[in-house]
């Protein structure tokens, strides 16, 4: 890609997916995949194996699907044995035998239904049967037809093939015994109703998430096709089935599909997000345990969540939070996005949270008492300043401490100072000191985390002051966004700061750890005053003041994410972060460095 | 007709005629989608002479969905839970196929109670018995046979285990009366101990491997 190219993108900047050459080094290659170029995908895989195998698409796919969509170790396994590798795919029936038995006994005796009455193997036992009647490669029968393996009838004796009179059948599931009653059978010839079909199919699909139909007779291992489940589904459905719940089945079924086939691929992730069927594909990020250079964050560019309540008035804040994209980690389930800390050190971290959790819980409380009169003070929203409604003592929600010291230098808020405390401590407060350096970090994580999560009252707060500035400003709706931009922002970078302090928890002492915590602490300050300056109450005579003022932060704090994101993502790449602990895929920390 | 109704009619009816597998159904509130089904505990198992009574759920989705069964009557067995009567059985589960009947379940359970799987156990402390002392095992499920399922009175089972009409706490339990006795000497509540020498399977030959410290280390938790 030349120049021009690049300039290109600059106007298309909401719509780019992160594959451009200006990517960010934060930023991991990706790109997003519809259900439909998976299936693409998967289709050209079943035609590489039929052109191969010789099979038929149907029984390709089974036998892929069987083997984890590995095409190597499908051909490898198929040239060695191809009939065992069929017949544990559920795609023939094992041992050929000559002549069919019945079925199954019309009173479901569970001594006719042993495994070993399942009769012939062929290759392309459906291109058999339907030599044999059926004009479909399904095996439907129109009722009154002969079933090719016998018929389903209440005599236990085999029946001579081809008898002239046409038996009454009786679907040996429901017991139907209609006359119009449809028969059908996978090529192992195990009879059922095409209502009984229909309704175990459904039953499969929607109550156990299942895209392996197996025969319905116990011990028979024969896997419906893809084709079959289509027709049984829609064409071959009963009469007074529910069509739509039948459509929602066949979409189920291929969604279950194509989840199948992205599980059996590293170099895929499907979106976790409910009700979303695309996929992302991340070469960079595939097949490796430990992500230890990058943060593998990525996103299907869907957003929102189908059927949510988001378009529903009155509830216009928690729509814009249900209307976010669906941004996921590629390498974990931690938490959708943990930059910029990689995997290893973020699921340390929980787990760590996890453990020490009885002692922290005090901490994670929504309520603490001011420190000058003792009243409970809630917090509700995200800034840290807080004044006593009783007393107005103001002071940091963090420290405690008054905010008068924080004033415009909030240094001694975002660090521990280890050195100096490591001198203070005697041996014998180790423990105490350790348990007190965790909580240091632990305290500012949750505060993070916790005012992250009050965004939502904030979101309202800002719509109903952008509503407010319409009405007593010359401002248009338009103009008023700066206020939403800056929410959304203030959001984001507290998740950023969030896993900065369970990175600096695990941080080795050091230059880098000083730098990095300089960083931190100059996105704190940030997005502490601005979001101090959101809360404020809005006189309209000051509006436009407002606007630029918070319009200049938010370009500030955005810059102060990017520093923080930036450097530490470079210093992934460079391998120069050391950690105090062992942590998955990187060098052992130095012996003095090692923090219990 | 709904398919599930004439199924599950067909199925009770075909029972009704069979008698040969001693299997019974009865509905419950007259619905025939909640059943009572009922058979004799097999023979040559400590199950013997009893009879089993079984809850039967007939899911909306049945045949295509397992049918949903637990022991009404309490029984003393790995795959069963000693407390809830919940079974640990693979049809009820994946292994399922539309093509079973509710007859064919309940002869599974019959089964079942001839062959336990200790090794994919329901009932985890009820395993352990098993698996270490089974004579001691057979014991207390004879004895769970003979109070809760109606089984005959014991024909080697010690003396002081049928005197008195009283259910046994320590029959039941599958201990010793002497071991319970024992701590219960010193001072500790007799559930107290019941309890602490169940769950720590003071049973055959794990007596011996049991110091009586740590029973008592045990007892003393709170
Ligand atoms: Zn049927
Ligand atoms: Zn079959
Ligand atoms: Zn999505
Ligand atoms: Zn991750
Ligand atoms: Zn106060
Ligand atoms: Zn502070």
């Amino acid at each position: 890609m030349d120049d021009d190219d690049m300039e290109m993108d600059d106007y298309n900047d909401d719509f780019k997916l992160n594959t451009g050459p200006k990517r960010k080094s934060y930023e991991v290659d990706y790109s997003s995949l519809s259900q439909t170029s998976v299936e693409k995908s998967m289709r050209e895989d079943v035609d590489h194996i039929c052109g191969i195998l010789g099979v038929e698409s149907p029984v390709a796919a089974l036998l892929l699907r069987h083997q984890a969509w590995n095409k190597e170790r499908l051909i490898e396994k198929y040239m060695e044995t191809p009939t065992t590798v069929l017949v544990e795919s559920g795609a023939t029936v094992p041992e050929p035998v000559a002549a069919p038995t019945p079925v199954r006994s019309h009173s479901v005796d569970k001594s006719t239904a042993s495994p070993s009455s399942s009769r012939r193997a062929t290759r392309s036992s459906s291109k058999l049967l339907s030599s044999l009647t059926s004009p479909t490669r399904l095996s439907f029968q129109k009722s009154n037809s002969i079933s090719p393996s016998g018929t389903a009838s209440p005599s236990k004796s085999r029946k001579d093939t081809k008898s002239e009179e046409p038996e009454s059948f009786v679907c040996p599931i429901c017991f139907d015994d209609s006359p119009d009653l449809k028969q059908l059978a996978l090529d192992c010839g195990h009879v059922a109703c095409s209502g009984c079909w229909n309704a175990y199919t459904t039953s499969k699909i929607r109550d156990e998430a299942e895209h392996s139909i197996r025969c319905m007779t116990e011990g028979c291992a024969l896997v419906a096709s893809d084709d079959f489940v289509r027709n049984i589904l829609s064409d071959a459905a009963p009469a007074g089935t529910d069509v739509h719940e039948n459509a929602v089945a066949w979409s189920r079924f291929q969604e279950l599909l194509v989840r199948n086939f992205v599980a059996a691929n590293q170099k895929l992730k499907f979106c976790p997000y409910p009700g979303c069927t695309n996929t992302v594909s991340c070469p960079s990020a595939a097949g490796k345990s430990v992500i230890t250079s990058i943060v593998p964050t990525v996103s299907c560019g869907a957003r929102g969540i189908p059927g949510s309540s988001s378009d529903k008035a009155g509830s216009s804040s928690s729509g814009v939070l249900q209307a976010r994209e669906h941004v996921f980690c590629f390498g974990c389930t931690i938490e959708s996005d943990h930059r910029p800390v990689v995997c290893a050190v973020a699921k340390l971290w929980l787990q760590k949270c996890e453990d020490d959790s009885e002692t922290a819980n005090w901490i994670k409380s929504n309520t603490k008492e001011c420190s000058q009169c003792q009243s409970t003070i809630e917090k509700n929203g995200g800034c840290n300043h807080m004044t006593c409604k009783k007393c107005k003592y103001e002071f940091c929600w963090v420290c405690m401490g008054p905010w008068s010291e924080h004033g415009t230098a909030w240094y001694s808020c975002n660090r521990y100072d280890e050195k100096g405390s490591i001198d203070a401590r005697d041996a014998q407060s180790r423990s105490r000191a350790s348990l007190e350096r965790y909580l240091h970090y632990y305290n500012r994580w949750a505060n993070h985390e916790q005012s992250a999560k009050l965004s939502v009252e904030l979101y309202a707060k800002t719509e109903k002051k952008m509503e407010d500035m319409q009405i007593t400003s010359e401002l248009t709706w338009i103009e008023v966004q700066f206020m939403k931009k800056a929410v959304e922002e203030v959001e984001k970078c507290r998740m950023t700061l969030k896993w900065t302090y369970a990175m600096a928890y695990y941080l080795a002492r050091g230059n880098e750890k000083d730098l990095f915590e300089d960083n931190q602490r100059d996105l704190e300050k940030a997005v502490e005053d601005l979001s101090e300056l959101l809360e404020s109450p809005i006189e309209t005579e000051n509006i436009p003041t407002l606007r630029q003022k918070v319009t200049d932060k938010t370009v500030y704090v955005q810059k102060r994410n990017e520093i923080v994101l930036e450097d530490t993502a470079t210093g992934f790449q460079d391998g120069r972060w050391r950690w105090n602990i062992t942590v998955d895929g990187f060098e052992d920390p130095l012996e003095d460095s090692k923090v219990d | 007709m709904d398919a599930r109704l004439r199924r599950v009619n067909k199925e009770i009816a075909d029972c009704k005629n069979d008698k040969t597998s001693n299997i019974s159904l009865e509905l419950v509130d007259n619905s025939p989608f909640h059943l009572k089904g009922s058979f004799p505990g097999p023979e040559d198992t400590p199950y013997q002479g009893g009879h089993f009574e079984v809850d039967i759920i007939i899911p909306d989705s049945y045949p295509f969905q397992p049918v949903k069964m637990k022991f009404i009557t309490k029984v003393y067995h790995p795959n069963v839970s000693s407390a809830s009567g919940a079974i640990c059985l693979d049809i009820l589960k994946d292994a399922w196929s539309p093509v079973l009947t509710l007859k064919s379940t309940l002869i599974s359970l019959q089964s079942l109670l001839c062959s336990p799987e200790p090794n994919d156990p329901q009932d985890a402390e009820v395993a352990k018995h098993y698996t270490t002392s089974k004579g001691s095992f057979d014991e207390t499920a004879r004895y769970w046979t003979q109070i809760y399922a109606g089984g005959p009175g014991p024909k080697d089972v010690k003396e002081s285990r049928v005197s008195g009409a009283a259910r046994d706490d320590v029959a039941i339990a599958g201990l010793e009366k002497a071991h319970v006795d024992q701590f219960e000497g010193i001072g500790f509540p007799r559930n107290k101990v019941i309890d602490v020498l169940r769950r720590l399977n003071y049973r055959g030959a794990n007596v011996a491997q049991i110091s009586e410290d740590r029973i008592v280390e045990e007892l003393l938790k709170p």
